[in-house]
């Protein structure tokens, strides 16, 4: 929400705009009690920001030129300038208005003061007393320029004609569209005299003193543009007379209105809804506020402006904080999930645990004990079964006897058992006699050796057996009883599982040994051999 | 500017600045605070799926050992009613030895019980929660028939009470006058009468 305060030298208008619509309007008298009643007025509104139009009779305009120089210095030659020319004033104001085309192309000027600051006064007064957020003054002849450039109204020489509130008529003199003059006369019409002829006196005579200043060549014109509403044209319009040098051309104030946006359209002639219409528009720099008379605005911008920094950055922390939050919530929501997941898994545990079975020990003792039963003592062979098959196929030779076995359970299948030799009391006539070559292998592997008092309990993959036999067969028949042998080797191999092989046989025959025959008279009909099996029984592997 | 950067303009303005300074630690504590839960959470996220990964291990184990049980519940029922867990009870070992002999009529029976041992098992196996403990047992016994023999270490081997394995054995005639009832065989075996003890129970 904006304030507008316009001011003449016997009216203030306060305009109050929310956005670009003006949505309140109070009139005050400058005089008696107007000021009063406006500071009552003013309280409500002291935190809005204030923008203050002068459109008074003590404002005076100069123009000027001045060297083309640096912004820093030029600053300091208009300052200079402006407190030669309006030394009794501090609302001074100067407009740059481009370069002369000639010569050094001095920068133009224009100068503007409220020539008497006493008019200000008591209204600043106010303003400063409540503290109001003064952004600026703005003169209103100066602005009303922005009329034109609006209104696409672009003439050599311009005179605008509009009227303010305090019936006073304001003419502003705009070449190309930049202000050189401006005067304010007061509507004080004599006997007899309408408003369009004091309008028609006025601008002729405004024309007449423009040409004295030699502003127009012999063939320029003054197009005098008056801002008027529907209600006062029939009044005006008949007293204007156009001639060769000056012609008038009525701007209806419903039309400009329109053209400018403005909504309402202002009820009467009077031009400051329009000024304030225009403000809103384009915002122009202020003229006559110093900074001293504009700090509550500064410290009002600067307090807002902390403030939504304020508020920025909690709303930015907060948006940054969700932003972060955003994923850890999914998280959150997630382990949730899981924890019920765990816990489900938790009961189950408990359940499967519950439902193990027991026997006063523990589960691994349980485990434990069965993987070593199965492991090494459930397939332990037994010597009864091992000959079982064996004898089965002794049947088949009824010829063999069996003296003695050495059997022991192993899982080296290179162990032999030890065995003694017994002695045939009827010994063949031929025979090997006993050296270190005719010796039967010693029975090898660790289990062939003594008992051990620790020995490592094998798993009894391998059942290994010395069997030592006897076979009576017709005297010198040693081929008959070798093969004899051989085939109960054979016989015994063909069990499923078994291996045999013949250690020692009934003579033996290799070159390497000595052999002995004693053949006597009285030699008997037959003779008893004797000979050792290696037997050898794979457990098979379990499945 | 310079009517903020005054005295006077900062006097005005203590109210904003104190609420900006007010916000901008609101705001360093919200997203610290939004940081330290997140992180929080993450680190949860993480404990919480390891949990998850854990438990799920855990029910894992538990239905396989459950399984494993299961199938050995019976095999170890067998156990305990053989007192493979109960310890070496040597008294009914000289009864049954005794009551065997007498069954298979075996002329004489020596035996040897040796002090009780740690077995050692093939390839260093071991147990975490079992001792597996040992007695060797050597048996000599001298019978008029082998089969007479062979029946006494088989009764022995599949007793119900007890572990037996016989993993050596020799036999061997003996000579005797045909008309004599004499020995006519002997057999020296070698077993190991295994026991198991639970560690936990010391």
């Amino acid at each position: 929400m904006r304030h507008f305060l316009y001011l003449t030298n016997t009216r203030l208008v306060s305009l109050v705009a929310q956005g670009k619509r003006i949505v309140a309007r109070r009139e005050f008298a400058v005089s008696g009690a107007g000021a009063a009643a406006f500071e009552a007025y003013l309280a409500n509104l002291r935190d809005t920001r204030t923008y203050l139009f002068v459109d008074l009779a003590e404002e005076d305009f100069r123009l000027d030129t001045i060297p083309h120089v640096g912004a820093g210095d030029r600053q300091a030659i208009l300052g200079r300038k402006l407190t030669q020319i309006f030394r009794n004033t501090p609302y001074r104001h100067a407009l740059l208005q481009g370069r002369e085309a000639e010569g050094r192309r001095d920068d133009r000027v224009f100068y503007t003061a409220i020539t008497n600051p006493e008019l200000l006064r008591p209204w600043l007064e106010m303003l400063e007393r409540l503290g109001v957020p003064l952004e600026g003054i703005y003169s209103a002849a100066v602005f009303s320029g922005v009329l034109l450039q609006e209104l696409d109204l672009a003439f050599a020489h311009t005179l605008l004609v509009t009227f303010t509130p305090g019936e006073a008529m304001r003419q502003s003199y705009l070449r190309d569209r930049e202000i050189k003059f401006s005067r304010l006369t007061p509507i004080d019409l004599e006997e007899g005299q309408s408003l369009g002829t004091m309008i028609a006196e006025e601008t002729t005579r405004t024309w007449q003193y423009l040409d004295s200043l030699r502003n127009f060549g012999t063939d320029d014109r003054l197009e005098v543009c008056i801002l008027l509403h529907a209600s006062d044209r029939r009044v005006i319009e008949p007293e204007l007379r156009d001639f060769a040098q000056l012609q008038y051309r009525l701007l209806d104030m419903e039309e400009v209105a329109l053209k400018l946006g403005l909504k309402p359209a202002p009820l009467d002639s009077t031009c400051e809804e329009v000024m304030v219409h225009l403000f809103l528009l384009t915002k122009p720099d202020n003229h006559f506020a110093s900074a001293e008379m504009r700090r509550f605005a500064v410290l009002r911008r600067a307090r807002n402006a902390l403030t939504q920094a304020a508020g920025a950055i909690v709303a930015a922390s907060i948006a940054w904080a969700a932003w972060t939050l955003a994923p850890a919530l999914k998280l959150s929501e997630a382990d949730v999930r899981v924890a019920q997941q765990v816990s489900g898994l938790d009961r189950e545990y408990d359940e499967i645990m519950k439902s193990l079975p027991s026997f006063g020990v523990g589960g691994s003792t349980m485990r434990d004990a069965v993987a070593f039963y199965n492991g090494s003592i459930r397939g332990f062979p037994t010597l009864t079964s091992f000959l079982v098959p064996v004898s089965g196929a002794l049947r088949d030779h009824p010829t063999v006897r069996l003296t003695q076995l050495a059997w022991m359970a192993t899982d080296d299948p290179k162990d032999t058992p030890r065995l003694a030799r017994s002695q045939s009391r009827e010994a063949p006539p031929v025979r090997t006699i006993a050296g270190k070559a005719a010796e039967p292998p010693p029975p090898a592997g660790p289990a062939a050796a003594a008992d051990p008092p620790n020995p490592v309990f094998a798993g009894g993959r391998y059942q290994v057996a010395v069997v030592e036999g006897a076979m009576r067969v017709p005297a010198n028949d040693f081929r008959g009883a070798m093969t004899e042998v051989e085939k109960l080797a054979a016989d015994i191999a063909a069990l499923p599982g078994y291996r045999a092989d013949v250690m020692e046989g009934p003579l033996d025959v290799s070159p390497t040994t000595q052999l002995q025959g004693r053949l006597n008279e009285k030699a008997p009909a037959t003779m008893e051999t004797r000979f050792l099996l290696r037997i050898m029984r794979e457990k098979e592997p379990s499945t | 500017m310079s009517a903020v950067f005054s005295r006077g303009g900062m006097l005005a303005l203590r109210g904003p600045i104190a609420i900006l300074v007010l916000a901008i630690a609101a705001g360093g504590a919200v997203i610290g605070a939004a940081h330290w839960f997140a992180a929080k959470e993450k680190r949860e996220s993480a404990d919480s799926g390891r949990r998850l990964q854990e438990a799920r291990s855990r029910v894992e184990g538990a239905r396989r050992e459950r399984d494993n049980l299961m199938q050995s519940a019976e095999v170890f029922r067998t156990l305990m009613d053989r007192g493979l867990l109960q310890g070496e009870r040597r008294l009914d070992l000289v009864e049954l030895v005794n009551s065997l002999r007498a069954r298979h009529q075996l002329a004489a029976l020596d035996y040897d019980i040796a002090p009780q041992r740690s077995l050692q098992l093939a390839g260093g196996r071991g147990f975490g929660s079992i001792d597996v403990l040992a007695s060797r047992v050597k048996l000599r016994a001298r019978a008029l028939h082998e089969g007479d023999v062979l029946g006494f270490i088989d009764d022995l081997t599949t007793t119900p009470q007890g572990f037996y394995p016989v993993d050596r054995c020799t036999m061997r005639r003996i000579e005797a006058p045909a008309d004599t009832i004499q020995p006519r065989v002997e057999g020296e075996c070698t077993l190991e009468w295994i026991t198991l003890k639970e560690k936990r129970r010391g």
